[in-house]
């Protein structure tokens, strides 16, 4: 198990917001989470690497703990991440977004980053555009380069915020294209999304959540077809129907 | 022709005050960069006690007017330390601890400015709090508190005229001085008025400079 959550609570003040979760994650595994706004599916993926703090619980990262361990930046290092508003660093260009962790924190020389920075660039498309700053790109390439810069690290899980929600409809193919790349590559990863397609096409397993539980968390062929909670089949019935 | 005349008899008063002025600025200036920095940092830190110790401070300077704050430490405060004290210590103590409260507001401000997301992404790829303020927040934090960091350099240059009040002889003081020799204070005070126009305009030309220089390349966000 590559991530392993284990009756994690999380508030907000009074409200909570993660109700007793319980996960586990093979490597290599891609999962999708769905389920409705406020159900809880960003504030769980963002406990998996400590960008919210949990109330009780644990979590173990490969084979290491998370709640309480005191070089939190070794962890998040292996573990790439993906935000919906893209979060580029907009007085860096994308190659500079690139480099930057891995040369900061002494894990590639330079010449090594921009080496590797430039094969990712390529893999995503975006070679072209190594020199731009990020206000000039399109959302989609924004995405992708964002991307990009998490795998620079050579992360071994990648965890996904809603990648696509932000973007305008005609570019969340171009996005979704570099994840499945990615996805066949082997990573291990877990994808907060709202696009059932994809998570039905390529996601090993799908988590359904709901006002901070775990409802449903089976492979896609089961949940799409054939959902055992009635709240998952009402939920897949509006989203579904709208697409 | 006559403010030409008071300004060439009265030059090297003049010209001292100016240097009074400017000497003071610049070290005021110096401190303030640092308190501003180190208080604002305080205000951000989430530890209680330094928070708490910051926001006094800020609240004291800013209910309190500049000439109480500097009447108090050069008569009130100084001679319980030292019988004898320089105004012009007294002075940089002063429009230090003035200055360096509202650049602390400008610091926290333009850090918290810098959207929450740059923070999480930067720490996401384990970069450390404080490799984060250093690549990530505060050179676009500073684009932000630019406009309003010389703007406080102004008026703390300005300022400066406030500390006649104890007796520092600089570019108002001067002007007095001269005023009591020879009783034109109409022409006088213009030149002193022109002086600090002239120093104020030449701090924002080299700012607006500094401003296009930080600009170049990209937009701003």
């Amino acid at each position: 198990m590559v991530i392993k959550a284990i009756n994690i609570k999380k508030n907000f003040g009074d409200l909570e917001v993660l109700k007793d979760i319980s996960l586990e994650i093979r490597e290599g595994e891609v999962v999708c989470i769905i389920g409705p706004s406020g159900s809880g599916k960003s504030t769980l993926l963002r406990c998996l690497n400590r960008l919210e703090e949990i109330q009780a619980g644990n979590i173990n990262i490969l084979g290491k703990d998370l709640v309480k361990n005191k070089k939190i930046d070794n962890i998040r290092e292996n573990i790439g991440m993906v935000f919906q508003h893209f979060n580029l660093f907009p007085h860096l260009t994308v190659l500079e977004n690139m480099i930057l962790a891995p040369v900061e924190l002494k894990k590639m020389s330079k010449g090594d980053a921009i080496k590797k920075a430039e094969e990712l660039l390529d893999q995503v498309g975006l070679f072209d555009k190594r020199d731009v700053y990020p206000d000039t790109l399109s959302g989609g390439q924004k995405q992708r380069a964002a991307i990009a810069r998490a795998l620079e690290m050579n992360p071994k899980i990648m965890l996904f915020d809603e990648p696509t929600s932000a973007l305008d409809p005609e570019m969340v193919g171009e996005v979704l294209i570099v994840m499945k790349d990615l996805a066949a590559k082997g990573m291990t990863m877990v994808i907060v999304t709202h696009e059932m397609g994809f998570a039905r096409d390529v996601a090993d397993r799908v988590i359904f959540m709901d006002q901070g539980y775990i409802l449903e968390n089976d492979t896609p062929e089961k949940i799409f077809t054939n959902p055992a909670c009635e709240r998952c089949r009402e939920f897949l019935n509006k989203v579904i129907n709208c697409e | 022709m006559r403010l030409y005349t008071i300004f060439m008899d009265n030059l090297p008063s003049i010209l001292s005050g100016i240097m009074v002025t400017i000497k003071l600025s610049i070290i005021s200036l110096l401190m303030a960069v640092i308190l501003g920095i180190l208080f604002g940092i305080f205000r951000l830190s989430k530890i209680r006690i330094l928070e708490g110790i910051a926001a006094s401070y800020l609240y004291i300077i800013r209910g309190t007017p500049l000439m109480v704050q500097a009447l108090f430490i050069y008569f009130g405060i100084a001679p319980l330390i030292i019988p004898r004290s320089d105004p012009f210590i007294c002075g940089v103590i002063a429009l230090s601890l003035n200055a360096g409260a509202y650049m602390s507001e400008i610091f926290r401000a333009g850090i918290l400015a810098v959207d929450f997301g740059q923070t999480e992404a930067s720490r996401s790829l384990g970069l450390s709090y404080l490799k984060t303020m250093q690549k990530v927040i505060l050179p676009q934090a500073i684009k932000i508190m630019i406009p309003s960091i010389i703007n406080q350099f102004i008026v703390t240059i300005k300022d400066t005229s406030i500390l006649t009040v104890i007796s520092i002889r600089e570019l108002t003081a001067s002007g007095q001085i001269i005023v009591a020799r020879n009783f034109r204070p109409l022409e006088t005070y213009g030149v002193i008025a022109v002086m600090y126009f002239l120093l104020i305009t030449v701090l924002s030309l080299l700012s607006s400079y500094v401003e296009r220089r930080l600009h170049r390349g990209h937009k701003s966000n």
